[in-house]
C-alpha cells in the first residue's frame, strides 16, 4: 500500500503541490488528471524521490517514509520497487544504446548478472511486443509506439510493485494509443499504478480511480467512471466539458480565466461560478462525500432548483403526476417530451404562474413558499412565444428595463447602462434608435433576443427557457443557443431547457429528462441517454428526430482488428470527380 | 523577444573582466609614445641592462628598451588582430551571408570550399606563404584574414539559415515582403550580435597567429612584435635576461589572448541562453 | 559538422595544399630553380644536381607540365632535395616525423581524456565552486600561447630547477635499451607533452562541460535516474557518453591545433621533431624542406580527421554510413 500524506512540494519557495493526500492499495490504479502545470508530473516524481524542490509531508511505502530516505536508499528503490515511465517518448530513451541494453541495465544496476539481464531484457521486450530484432535496435530506428513499449519494458524490468505512468499515451496516433492502452491494462495488473494524464479517455480506460488536481491541490477523487458520469466539483465538470471525446454531445465549453498558483483560499475560486466569500479565505480540505473525496466549501456543485413530487390536475385530467427534478448550478437540463406532456405547466409552476396541487419547490435548498422579488431576481424565464411576451406598447428600452424598474434597482442612469450592457451581451445594437423601436419593428430573432435580454437583466442564476428558439430560423437559433451557453460558461447560469427538439437538446444540455404523460420516464447524462436510450419513448423520439446517430462502436468496445480497415471505403466526392 | 545583449554581457563576470582588459590594452597601445621615454627601435647603448630607473624593464642584446618594445608590440598585436579580424568578418559576412541567402549551387560551391579549407591547420598556409613572401604588416593582415574567414563564414551562414526559418521572417513573407525588406529589417539587425562574436573570436586567433609567425621569424623584422621579442630572448635563456625580456611579452600576449577569450566566452553564453545559469 | 563531410572534401583539401606548394615559388620573380630552392641553396649545389632537379621537375617546361611532374614526383614520394641536409626531403622527414607523431598522439589522447573527465565533473556541478574554478582555469590557461607556456615550463623545470632535460628526445650516446630507453624517452617527452596538454585541454574541457550542461536536462537522464542508476553511472554512462559526441567531432579540429602547437613547442624544447626541423629550415631558407614539413603536417591532420570520422560512425549509432 502506498500512502501519500499531506504532501507539499515547492520549487524555490513556490508551492507546486499543496497538501495532497492519496492512498493506493495493491491492484489499484489511479489516474491523476488536470491541466498542464497542475503539478501532476511533480507528484509522480516525488514518489520516486526525483523532485528537485523541497518536499514536506510523508510518502509511506512499506512502513518507510520515502521523503526521509537517503539518496542511496532511494536509488535502490527506484526501478526495483517503484518505477516510472516518462512522458517524452521521443527523448526518454538514451539515443546511443540499443533498447535491450537499456532494459538490461535497469536489471544490472540492481544486482543481476549481465548475461542473465540481457536474456531477461529480450524476453521482457518480447512480452511488450518488441521482437528481438526490434529490441536490439536503437531508439531512432523505432516508431513512437515501439519506443513507448520499450519504455514500459524498462519500467517493468525489475517487476516493480509501484508503477508511475506519465502521459503514457500522449503523442501517439489513435491506433497505437489503443494498442498501448491494451498492453498497459495487461501489464499493470496486480501493481499499484499511478497514471498521470490530461487525456480523460485514457485515464478512464486505464484507471479505476481518478483524482483531479488543480493548481497543486486535490479537488476531487473517486471511482473514475463515477467522476466522468457525474462530476461533483465545478472544476471536474469544467474539465469534462472542455474535453472532446467521441460521445460528446454538448458544445465544448471552456472555463473562464486561467489557472494560477498561489491563490489565497480555494485555488479554483477565481474561476468558480458558485463561489462564496468563504472560498477566498480558506482552502477547503478534501472530505469524503458519498464514495468520493471532494474539496469544496459548497460540497460540490450545488443543486440550484429541486422539484419534488409536483402534481397538477385540471379537473379530472392529471397533467402532472409527481414530477421530481434537480437542476444543478451552471448546468443545462433539457426537459423533452411530446406536446401536452406537461413541460410548460411544470415551468409555470416553478415560476409561480400556476399553483401546484401537491409537492414542493426548493431553491438553493430553501423551500419556496412565496414568490418574492428576491426569488425572481434569481429565477427568470424566457417564454415560448417571444413576440407575445413583449408588450407591443413598450419599446425595447422600456421592455428590457421593466424588471429593473419593478425591482427598483439603482438610479435611472444605472438602469440605462445595465440595459445597454445586456443588449450588447445578446449582440443587439444599443444605440438610441434601436432602444426606441417597438416589437413590431423588429425581426423574429431580434424579438427573441430582446426577450432573453429582459430575462437576463436581473442577472439570474437560473433561466427557464421554454422552447426559446422554436420560432426562429436555424441560423438565428444557432446564435441564440451559443449565446446562452456562453453566458453559462461565464456566469454559471443554470438553464432548464424545455424543448421537443432532441437535436437541439443534444447540443445544449448536460443532462436530459424525458417526460411522458406528466411523469419523468428517463433521466441521465445527455450523451448516455442519446447513445443508449432506455425508455421506448426516448427511442421513438430519437428515431423520429432524424438521421441515425453514430454507430455504437464509437463508445466503448474492442478495438477493431486490422482487417476491418482494409475493405473498400466510401469514395470521397473528390475521388469520384477526379476520374 | 528583445534581448539586451549588452546588459547580459555586463552582468557576466567573464564579460566584464574581458571588456576591462581589452579597454586597458587598447589604451596602452594608443598611448604607447606617451608612456615610454624611449623609441622602441633606438639603440640606447647599454646592452642587457637589468630593470632600473633608466630602463623600466631593462634592455636587450642590442640595447633596445624592453618597456618601449612591449608597448609598441601591443600596437602591432592589436592592429594586426583587429585588422585581420575585421577583414575576415567582412569576408565571412559577404560569402557566408550570400551563400546562406542564395543557397543552391552557389552555396554548395562555397561550403565545399570552406570545408576543405577548414580541415587544413591554419598555421600551415600562414607559414608557407610567410616564408616565401616575408610579408609586411599589411600583407600579414591580409594573410591572416584569408586564413580566418572560412570558419567564420560557416557560422554566419548557419545563422542566416536559422534566421531565414524564424517566425518573424515567415510572417514578413506572408505580408508579401521582398528579400530586400527582410534583409534590412530582419536579417541584418539579427546578424549584428553574431558578427560581433565572430569578430572577437577572430581577433583572438589573429593575435595568436601573428605572435606565432613572428616567433618563427616570419614577417617584417623592422616591426616590433611580442612574438619576435620572445624569439630573440629565447636564445639567451642561459642568462638572467629572460626575466625582463622574455616574460613581459609572453605575459602581455597571454593577457591579450585571455581578454579576448573571456569576452568570447561571455558572448557565447549570452547568445546561447541554455548555457546561462 | 564532421558527420556530413564527404571524402571529396579531403581530396579537395589535399589539392589546395598541393597547389599552394606548387604555385607559391613559381609566383616569385626570376629563375624557378632560384625561387624554389632559394639563393643559399643554389650556391651550395653542384651544377649536376641543379641540372638533375630541373629535369626531375620539368622546370624548363610550361606550368601545366611542371604541375604534372610535381604530382608525379609526389606519388613517388619525392618531395625534392634538402640542400641543408644534402639529402632527399622525404628521408630527412622520416627521421623527425616519429617524434612529432609520438608527442601529438599522446597529447591528443591525454587532452581528450582529461578534458572529458574534467568537463563531465564540472558540468555535473554546474554553478558550484569547483565548476567555477575549473572554468576560470580553463579560460586562463587557454590564453597562453603554446610557445610561451613551453618557455615558462622550460625555464622553471629545466633552467631553474634543473630536473628536466633542456633539449632532445633521448640522452645522446647513452646506448640505453629496453625499459631504461622508454623511461629516457618519457623523461624527455614530459615537458613538451605537459605544455601541450596544459594549453590544449581547455577546448576539450569547455566543449564537454557545455554539452554536459545541456545533456543533463534531457529526458533520458531522468529515465536513467528513475531506473535506479547510481550517480556515477548517470554521469558517465548516460550524460558523459552523450556529451562525447561533439568532442569526437571537435577532436579533428583540435588535432590541427595540437600539431601546429607541437611545431612551436618542439622549437622551444629543441625536441627533434618536425617543429625543430621547420625552425631550422626557416632559418636556412631550405624551401623544399619547409614545403615537405608543412605538407606532412597537413596530411597528418587530414588523416586523423578522416579516422575520427570513421570512429564517429561507431560512437553514434544514428549515423548511417553513406558510402
Amino acid at each position: 500500500m502506498l500512502e501519500i500524506r499531506n504532501l507539499w512540494v515547492s520549487y524555490g519557495g513556490l508551492p507546486v503541490l499543496r497538501d495532497v493526500s492519496l492512498t493506493l492499495a495493491r491492484g489499484e490504479s489511479l489516474a491523476v488528471v488536470g491541466e498542464s502545470g497542475a503539478g501532476k508530473t511533480t507528484l509522480g516524481l516525488s514518489i520516486l524521490g526525483l523532485v528537485e524542490g523541497e518536499c514536506r509531508g510523508e510518502i509511506i511505502w512499506r512502513g518507510k517514509n520515502l521523503l526521509a530516505l537517503s539518496e542511496e536508499e532511494l536509488r535502490r528503490l527506484r526501478g526495483r520497487e517503484i518505477a516510472m515511465v516518462f512522458q517524452n517518448v521521443e527523448t526518454a530513451l538514451h539515443p546511443l544504446y540499443a533498447v535491450c541494453d537499456q532494459v538490461a541495465e535497469a536489471m544490472v544496476v540492481h544486482g543481476l548478472g549481465k548475461g542473465e539481464a540481457a536474456d531477461r531484457a529480450l524476453a521482457l521486450l518480447e512480452r511488450v511486443g518488441l521482437r528481438p530484432d526490434r529490441a536490439r535496435a536503437y531508439p531512432h530506428q523505432l516508431s513512437g509506439g515501439e519506443k513507448q513499449r520499450a519504455l514500459l519494458a524498462l519500467a517493468l524490468a525489475n517487476d516493480p510493485e509501484v508503477l508511475v505512468l506519465d502521459e503514457p499515451t500522449a503523442s501517439l496516433d489513435p491506433r497505437t494509443k489503443g494498442e498501448i492502452v491494451g498492453l498497459l491494462l495487461e501489464m499493470v495488473r496486480d501493481r499499484i499504478t499511478l497514471v498521470i494524464t490530461h487525456d480523460l479517455a485514457a485515464a478512464a480506460r486505464l484507471a479505476g480511480q481518478m483524482a483531479v488536481l488543480y493548481a497543486g491541490r486535490l479537488v476531487e477523487a473517486g471511482p473514475a467512471a463515477d467522476l466522468m458520469r457525474d462530476p461533483r466539483h465545478p472544476y471536474t465538470r469544467g474539465l469534462l466539458r472542455a474535453y472532446p471525446h467521441l460521445a460528446t454531445t454538448k458544445d465544448l465549453q471552456g472555463i473562464p480565466g486561467r489557472m494560477e498558483h498561489g491563490v489565497e483560499g480555494c485555488p479554483f475560486h477565481p474561476r468558480c461560478t458558485q463561489r462564496l466569500e468563504a472560498c477566498a479565505v480558506r482552502a477547503p480540505s478534501p472530505v469524503p462525500a458519498g464514495g468520493r473525496t471532494l474539496a469544496c466549501h459548497r460540497g460540490g456543485i450545488v443543486p440550484l432548483l429541486e422539484v419534488r413530487g409536483i402534481a397538477k390536475s385540471f379537473g379530472a385530467f392529471r397533467l402532472l403526476r409527481g414530477v421530481n427534478l434537480t437542476l444543478y448550478e451552471g448546468e443545462t437540463l433539457a426537459l423533452v417530451g411530446e406536446s401536452g406532456s406537461g413541460k410548460t405547466t411544470l415551468a409555470r409552476i416553478v415560476m409561480g404562474l400556476t399553483a401546484a396541487d401537491e409537492g414542493e419547490i426548493l431553491l438553493e435548498g430553501q423551500k419556496v413558499e412565496k414568490r418574492t422579488p428576491e426569488f425572481y431576481a434569481r429565477v427568470q424565464m424566457v417564454f415560448q412565444q417571444p413576440g407575445e411576451s413583449l408588450s407591443h406598447r413598450l419599446n425595447v428600452l422600456q421592455a428590457v428595463k421593466e424588471p429593473l424598474d419593478v425591482q427598483q434597482r439603482g438610479t435611472e442612469e444605472e438602469r440605462l447602462s445595465v440595459v445597454k450592457r445586456v443588449l450588447a451581451e445578446v449582440e443587439l445594437p444599443c444605440d438610441d434608435g434601436f432602444l426606441k423601436k417597438y416589437p413590431h419593428q423588429l425581426s423574429g430573432g431580434e424579438v427573441q433576443r430582446v426577450a432573453i435580454a429582459r430575462a437576463l437583466v436581473l442577472e439570474p442564476k437560473l433561466l427557464i427557457a421554454d422552447e426559446p428558439t422554436a420560432a426562429l430560423d436555424a441560423s438565428v437559433q444557432a446564435k441564440v443557443l451559443k449565446l446562452l451557453l456562453d453566458l453559462q460558461e461565464k456566469r454559471g447560469l443554470a438553464i432548464l431547457f424545455i424543448t421537443h427538439d432532441l437535436a437541439v437538446a443534444r447540443k445544449v444540455s448536460d443532462r436530459v429528462a424525458v417526460m411522458l404523460e406528466g411523469r419523468i420516464v428517463e433521466e441521465g447524462p445527455t450523451w448516455e441517454v442519446m447513445a443508449s436510450p432506455a425508455h421506448p419513448l426516448t427511442r421513438s423520439l430519437l428515431t423520429w428526430a432524424g438521421p441515425q446517430l453514430p454507430p455504437a462502436w464509437a463508445r466503448r468496445g474492442s478495438w477493431p482488428a486490422h482487417e476491418e480497415f482494409s475493405g473498400p471505403g466510401r469514395p470521397s466526392a473528390g475521388a469520384v470527380s477526379s476520374r | 523577444m528583445h534581448v539586451d545583449y549588452w546588459a547580459h554581457l555586463k552582468q557576466s563576470n567573464a564579460g566584464r573582466a574581458g571588456l576591462i582588459l581589452v579597454c586597458l590594452l587598447v589604451g596602452v597601445a594608443v598611448l604607447a609614445p606617451v608612456l615610454s621615454p624611449w623609441n622602441p627601435g633606438a639603440y640606447t647603448g647599454a646592452i642587457f641592462s637589468p630593470p632600473g630607473r633608466e630602463h623600466w624593464l631593462g634592455t636587450n642584446d642590442v640595447g633596445q628598451d624592453v618597456w618601449a618594445q612591449l608597448l609598441f608590440g601591443a600596437r602591432t598585436s592589436l592592429a594586426v588582430g583587429c585588422g585581420a579580424a575585421l577583414l575576415a568578418t567582412l569576408l565571412s559576412a559577404l560569402i557566408g551571408g550570400t551563400a546562406g541567402l542564395l543557397g543552391g549551387l552557389y552555396d554548395r560551391f562555397w561550403m565545399r570550399a570552406v570545408d576543405a579549407l577548414l580541415v587544413i591547420p591554419p598555421v600551415i598556409p600562414a607559414i608557407l606563404v610567410g616564408a616565401y613572401l616575408r610579408p609586411s604588416l599589411a600583407v600579414t593582415v591580409a594573410l591572416l584574414a584569408a586564413i580566418l574567414w572560412p570558419g567564420e563564414a560557416r557560422v554566419v551562414r548557419a545563422q542566416i539559415l536559422s534566421l531565414k526559418e524564424r517566425a518573424p521572417v515567415a510572417a514578413a513573407r506572408t505580408f508579401g515582403a521582398g528579400w530586400g525588406h527582410i534583409l534590412v529589417r530582419h536579417l541584418i539587425p539579427e546578424l549584428g550580435p553574431v558578427l560581433v562574436a565572430v569578430f572577437v573570436q577572430g581577433v583572438r586567433r589573429a593575435v595568436f597567429l601573428e605572435a606565432g609567425l613572428s616567433f618563427l621569424g616570419i614577417g617584417d623584422p623592422a616591426v616590433v612584435s611580442w612574438g619576435r621579442m620572445m624569439q630573440h630572448a629565447l636564445r639567451f635563456t642561459y642568462l638572467d635576461v629572460w626575466k625582463w625580456w622574455l616574460l613581459p611579452p609572453g605575459l602581455a600576449l597571454s593577457l591579450t589572448l585571455g581578454a579576448f577569450a573571456l569576452l568570447g566566452f561571455a558572448l557565447e553564453t549570452v547568445f546561447h541562453p541554455r548555457l546561462r545559469r | 559538422m564532421l558527420r556530413d563531410r564527404p571524402f571529396a572534401t579531403y581530396v579537395l583539401a589535399v589539392f589546395v595544399i598541393l597547389s599552394l606548394n606548387f604555385i607559391l615559388p613559381r609566383l616569385m620573380p626570376g629563375d624557378p630553380l632560384l625561387a624554389i630552392y632559394g639563393e643559399e641553396a643554389l650556391l651550395a649545389m653542384s651544377p649536376e644536381l641543379k641540372e638533375e632537379l630541373v629535369r626531375r621537375f620539368s622546370l624548363d617546361r610550361p606550368l601545366s607540365a611542371q604541375f604534372l611532374a610535381y604530382l608525379a614526383a609526389l606519388f613517388r614520394g619525392d618531395l625534392g632535395h634538402s640542400y641543408y641536409f644534402n639529402a632527399p626531403v622525404s628521408r630527412v622527414l622520416l627521421g623527425f616525423l616519429p617524434w612529432t607523431l609520438l608527442l601529438t598522439g599522446l597529447a591528443l589522447c591525454l587532452c581528450a581524456a582529461l578534458g572529458v573527465v574534467l568537463g563531465i565533473e564540472s558540468g555535473a556541478r554546474r554553478g558550484r565552486p569547483q565548476d567555477a574554478v575549473l572554468l576560470s582555469a580553463a579560460l586562463f590557461l587557454g590564453g597562453f600561447p603554446d610557445f610561451f607556456a613551453g618557455t615558462l615550463l622550460l625555464l622553471f623545470f629545466g633552467v631553474t630547477l634543473g630536473v628536466a632535460p633542456l633539449a632532445g628526445a633521448l640522452t645522446p650516446y647513452a646506448g640505453k635499451a629496453g625499459l631504461s630507453l622508454v623511461l629516457d624517452v618519457l623523461h624527455h617527452l614530459t615537458l613538451p607533452l605537459l605544455t601541450l596538454v596544459v594549453v590544449r585541454v581547455g577546448p576539450f574541457y569547455l566543449l564537454t562541460r557545455n554539452t554536459m550542461v545541456t545533456t543533463l536536462g534531457e529526458a533520458f537522464i531522468l529515465t536513467a535516474r528513475a531506473k535506479g542508476c547510481p550517480d556515477r553511472t548517470v554521469r558517465y554512462r548516460h550524460a558523459g557518453r552523450h556529451s562525447l559526441l561533439p568532442v569526437v567531432t571537435a577532436a579533428g579540429l583540435q588535432y590541427a591545433h595540437l600539431i601546429t602547437g607541437a611545431l612551436f613547442v618542439e622549437m622551444v624544447f629543441s625536441y627533434p621533431g618536425m617543429g625543430t626541423l621547420l625552425y631550422r629550415a626557416l632559418l636556412t631558407r631550405d624551401y623544399p624542406l619547409i614545403q615537405g614539413i608543412l605538407l606532412t603536417a597537413a596530411l597528418a591532420v587530414l588523416t586523423v580527421n578522416f579516422l575520427l570520422e570513421l570512429v564517429y560512425v561507431k560512437v553514434d549509432p544514428r549515423v548511417v554510413r553513406a558510402r
